[in-house]
């Protein structure tokens, strides 16, 4: 069945389109009409017509975000039913209600970043009951003792990329990410900070050593996605020089900055603590290698998840209320400690002004991506506020009043008037992710591409606007009518196969005997138990 | 034998799969309860009890809450057995019975080798309240702290004391004991207490994991849970992420409410409150916990586990009739485990969806 949806304002920016169009789909593909008449025809004149929209950093799934839900069973009491025909949907914060927010908002992918890959299995159920959205993720080394014992042992490059290789495609997921490389093992045997170019004992390797092995092995094996990269010294006051080393560090190589507003931080004012988010957006400005997503703080009652172990035990003292999960897994683990983000708290607000300086100060907006890191700067439903932001300096001015006055004094916020244009939004949310990703069938609107598509109705609050599509489809199947979800598709997950050569596995497979005294076919990923929860696409790598 | 039996008489399998649609669809707040099951099957009854807007619960819940209590109370340190493995240096054991609860645990646990991670060493055992002759393992010094099961609490209390430098009311030699064993803990560069919540009491639990955060103010500790039988980690898992909470949860008003007395099986049942109920216990057939006997009853069980009375359906067991996701004790995590003995039995999820199949089309879905 030929649709058309008809006079909508299309901002298609990866095909140069912002003005009133037609588009049109078929069999859960924009089409090109050829001369036919269409079947259906829905009039969306005086909307704004976009690609299905991309998250490409938000923790929805695995055993971290499952702890988070044991832990704080007050955070997310239900208080209404669901729809007919879609199970769950109204259930808070299960995956369930995941799928359904996301899509209501015109979002049809995201991606999970953090997997262990010692628990990819749990991840992908997790992320088989998403309905609606497609779904990715990505998997985390850069502790795990197989790689830094290679490091130790100055292993050729060969044997690094042909186990980064083999981890990828094992878990089922788009890339790596590495997270506070070599700072959850450091924390393992006790120490309590870690910094760039700290050694981790038993081993004898940086942290700069184990990401830029890890970039670079990224690049070797064609992984479209750049190393996703959760640095040292997260959060704390002065670590501007932290962020600003590592893109030194990265020497021109593609490398994805993950939440780097919690990294954005300078020793100035009385508190010694302000925004230094202009360096770093200058420093971006100036590394076209280096791409980020910001982690925005919203002002929120949330929860902080993640694999950065050591700097969540850190954050368990000031935890709100005050309880948390340290887990020291294998490689990794991760912290859950809640949190209450506060407009009256001078070190939150802070926060908020410095990521909204990130966005408003990074010249190209495919250089910066939307993310709260949901939930740890903020719960992802808070986007269609940090978009009406950015779109407007009157709308910052009236939360800046908001704020305590001495934050004036350590941001240059109130004096950007930068608004971001809907094209601007669009390149952000749809384009530049699709590009980060690797993504050639998404982002865009023009024949041949999937026909995820949300439409809004334009209006003065564009909070409002982005925060219930009046229409959403996906795969061309109309999922979200007047910002309510109105029946379950099932998504797909997607995923890379970078080829590798096939004799790491026996080596894995001695290591699990030796150091484990385990199979390690235990921690597969079978297609087979997924079957009737998962259903896999494939992404390209590159070369 | 017939795979499927009304008051311990055989019939069909489709006419047992008809009748169980209709009991649950007839009643007006049904019971899933059990949940012995595969994730797989945990997901099925956990959207079974959501559509016909009944409870579930897991026949070990108690052992799951007794720790979950603790976690959202005060939160938890946790770690992995092959962590554990690989890197503890100090291994304090809590509890009678640890070996029984988790056959596995000594093999996976190495006691006897050296740690390989962060650096090779012998490591020390402790065992704080082992029952008579229970620590006993070759190769393996274990040092005891005696306690029974009454006193187990005091005897933490103690040691958590003395770990902080407070004072602890003891005899002399008992307190040498305890002073020596905090000594040791303080010690530890990795050290992990492992415990099994089905033996214990959740303030014992509490008390652990509060010595446990008074320890990592200097050096690093952490725990493994030893968890509840018949896949109820795993279903605890599926549970959370389908509906935020754990099993003894229930769906009259159309969405998920968690309440560990309301939605208890027994309760439910010898209340009258529950008005029929679907008992899964796919392992080993245990048998539903509740008094009352005329509650509609469909009971899921492997081949030979009928019950005299109401629908029986078998099924196959998890894992060794048929592929099934699973908690893993031995690795903390989901692993998929691969049939020994495969059986032409269908699995839970399989005998769920048979059953939902005969609904009547006026249950909305």
């Amino acid at each position: 069945m030929l649709t058309r949806l008809r006079g909508g304002h299309v901002v298609d920016p990866f095909n140069g389109v912002d003005g009133v169009a037609d588009v049109y789909l078929e069999d859960g593909r924009i089409v090109a009409p050829d001369g036919r008449a269409p079947d259906e025809e829905i009039d969306v004149s005086g909307h704004v017509v976009m690609a299905g929209a991309i998250d490409i950093h938000s923790h929805i799934a695995g055993g971290n975000v499952n702890s988070a839900r044991l832990l704080l069973p007050e955070m997310h009491r239900s208080i209404r039913a669901r729809l007919d025909g879609t199970p769950l949907s109204t259930a808070k914060w299960s995956t369930f209600e995941t799928g359904r927010l996301y899509a209501q908002m015109g979002f049809t992918t995201v991606v999970e970043p953090a997997v262990a890959p010692h628990h990819a299995l749990h991840a992908h159920f997790e992320l088989g009951d998403v309905p609606i959205i497609d779904k990715g993720a990505l998997t985390v080394l850069g502790n795990d003792d197989f790689l830094l014992a290679a490091l130790r042992s100055n292993e050729s490059e060969t044997a690094i990329t042909d186990y980064v290789a083999q981890t990828v495609e094992a878990t089922g997921t788009l890339g790596l990410k590495c997270i506070n490389p070599g700072g959850a093992d450091a924390f393992k045997q006790n120490m309590r900070a870690f910094g760039l170019d700290e050694i981790v004992p038993f081993y004898g390797v940086t942290s700069r050593q184990i990401f830029t092995s890890l970039q670079k092995a990224t690049q070797t094996v064609g992984i479209p996605h750049p190393l996703h990269l959760h640095m040292n010294n997260l959060g704390i006051a002065g670590n501007i020089d932290t962020a600003l080393a590592t893109i030194d560090a990265a020497e021109g190589l593609p490398l994805h900055l993950a939440h780097v507003q919690f990294y954005a931080y300078g020793l100035e004012g009385k508190s010694a603590f302000s925004s230094a988010a202009p360096a770093l957006a200058a420093k971006i400005n100036a590394n076209k290698n280096i791409t980020v997503d910001v982690g925005q703080v919203m002002f929120s009652d949330t929860v902080t998840i993640s694999s950065d172990v050591l700097s969540q035990y850190g954050r368990l003292e000031g935890a709100i209320p005050k309880k948390g999960v340290i887990f020291d897994g294998d490689a990794n683990g991760g912290g859950v400690v809640p949190y209450a983000y506060r407009i009256s708290n001078y070190y939150n607000a802070v926060q908020w002004a410095a990521g909204l300086e990130l966005f408003l100060l990074i010249e190209d907006p495919l250089q910066v991506f939307f993310t709260t890191d949901h939930p740890n700067g903020g719960p992802f439903t808070t986007y269609p506020e940090l978009f009406a932001l950015l779109m407007s300096a009157e709308l910052r001015a009236q939360w800046l009043e908001r704020l305590p006055a001495e934050v004036r004094d350590v941001t240059t916020l109130p004096s950007i008037t930068r608004e971001y244009t809907l094209n601007e939004i669009a390149l952000m949310s749809r384009v530049g992710p699709a590009r980060l990703y690797g993504f050639t069938d998404r982002g865009r609107l023009d024949a041949g591409s999937i026909a995820d598509i949300a439409v809004y109705k334009d209006q003065r609050d564009k909070a409002g606007m982005f925060r219930n599509a009046a229409y959403v489809f996906k795969d061309g199947e109309l999922v979200v009518r007047d910002g309510a979800v109105t029946k379950y598709v099932k998504g797909k997950t997607l995923r890379i196969r970078p080829g590798y050569d096939r004799a790491i596995e026996k080596r894995l497979d001695a290591y699990y005997d030796d150091v484990y005294g385990l199979s390690r076919a235990i921690f597969e990923v079978p297609e087979s138990a997924l079957a009737g929860k998962s259903v896999y696409a494939e992404v390209a790598c590159r070369n | 034998m017939s795979n499927a039996t009304l008051d311990g008489k055989s019939i069909s399998s489709e006419d047992a799969y008809e009748q169980a649609a209709k009991i649950l669809q007839e009643a007006s707040f049904p019971l899933v309860a059990g949940l012995g099951a595969d994730v797989a099957g945990a997901q099925a009854a956990i959207l079974l009890a959501e559509r016909l807007r009944g409870a579930f619960d897991h026949l070990a819940s108690r052992d799951s809450l007794t720790d979950l209590e603790v976690l959202r109370s005060a939160g938890v340190f946790v770690t992995t057995p092959n962590e554990a493995r690989v890197r503890a240096d100090l291994v304090l054991l809590v509890g009678p019975g640890l070996q029984s609860y988790w056959p596995g645990i000594f093999d996976r646990l190495a006691l006897d080798k050296e740690t390989i991670h962060g650096g090779t060493s012998k490591r020390r055992v402790l065992w704080i309240g082992p029952k008579r002759n229970e620590a006993k393992l070759d190769g393996v010094e274990i040092e005891t702290i005696a306690a029974t099961e009454q006193d187990l609490a005091g005897v933490l209390g103690a040691l958590r004391a003395r770990v902080g430098g407070r004072p602890a009311a003891l005899a002399p030699a008992a307190l040498k004991k305890i002073d020596a064993a905090a000594e040791a803990l303080r010690a530890a560069r990795f050290g992990v207490a492992v415990w099994a919540a089905a033996g214990l009491d959740p303030l014992i639990v509490e008390m652990l994991q509060g010595m446990i955060a008074d320890l990592n103010v200097t050096t690093r500790f952490t725990g493994v849970p030893i968890g509840g039988r018949s896949g109820a980690t795993g279903v605890l898992q599926a549970s959370a992420w389908m509906t935020g909470f754990p099993p003894r949860t229930g769906f009259g008003r159309g969405y998920p409410e968690h309440d560990t007395w309301r939605f208890e099986a027994s309760r439910l049942v010898d209340s009258g409150e529950a008005d029929a109920a679907l008992w899964i216990s796919a392992y080993d057939g245990e048998a539903p916990p509740w008094e009352s006997d005329d509650i509609p009853l469909i009971t899921l069980g492997p081949p030979g586990s009928a019950p005299k009375r109401g629908l029986f359906i078998a099924v196959g067991k998890p894992g060794e009739n048929y592929d099934a996701v699973e908690f893993a004790q031995e690795t903390s995590s989901l692993v998929l485990r691969r049939a020994g003995a495969p059986a032409e039995l269908p699995t839970v999820a399989e005998a769920i969806a048979a059953i939902s199949a005969k609904f009547s089309e006026d249950l909305p879905c």
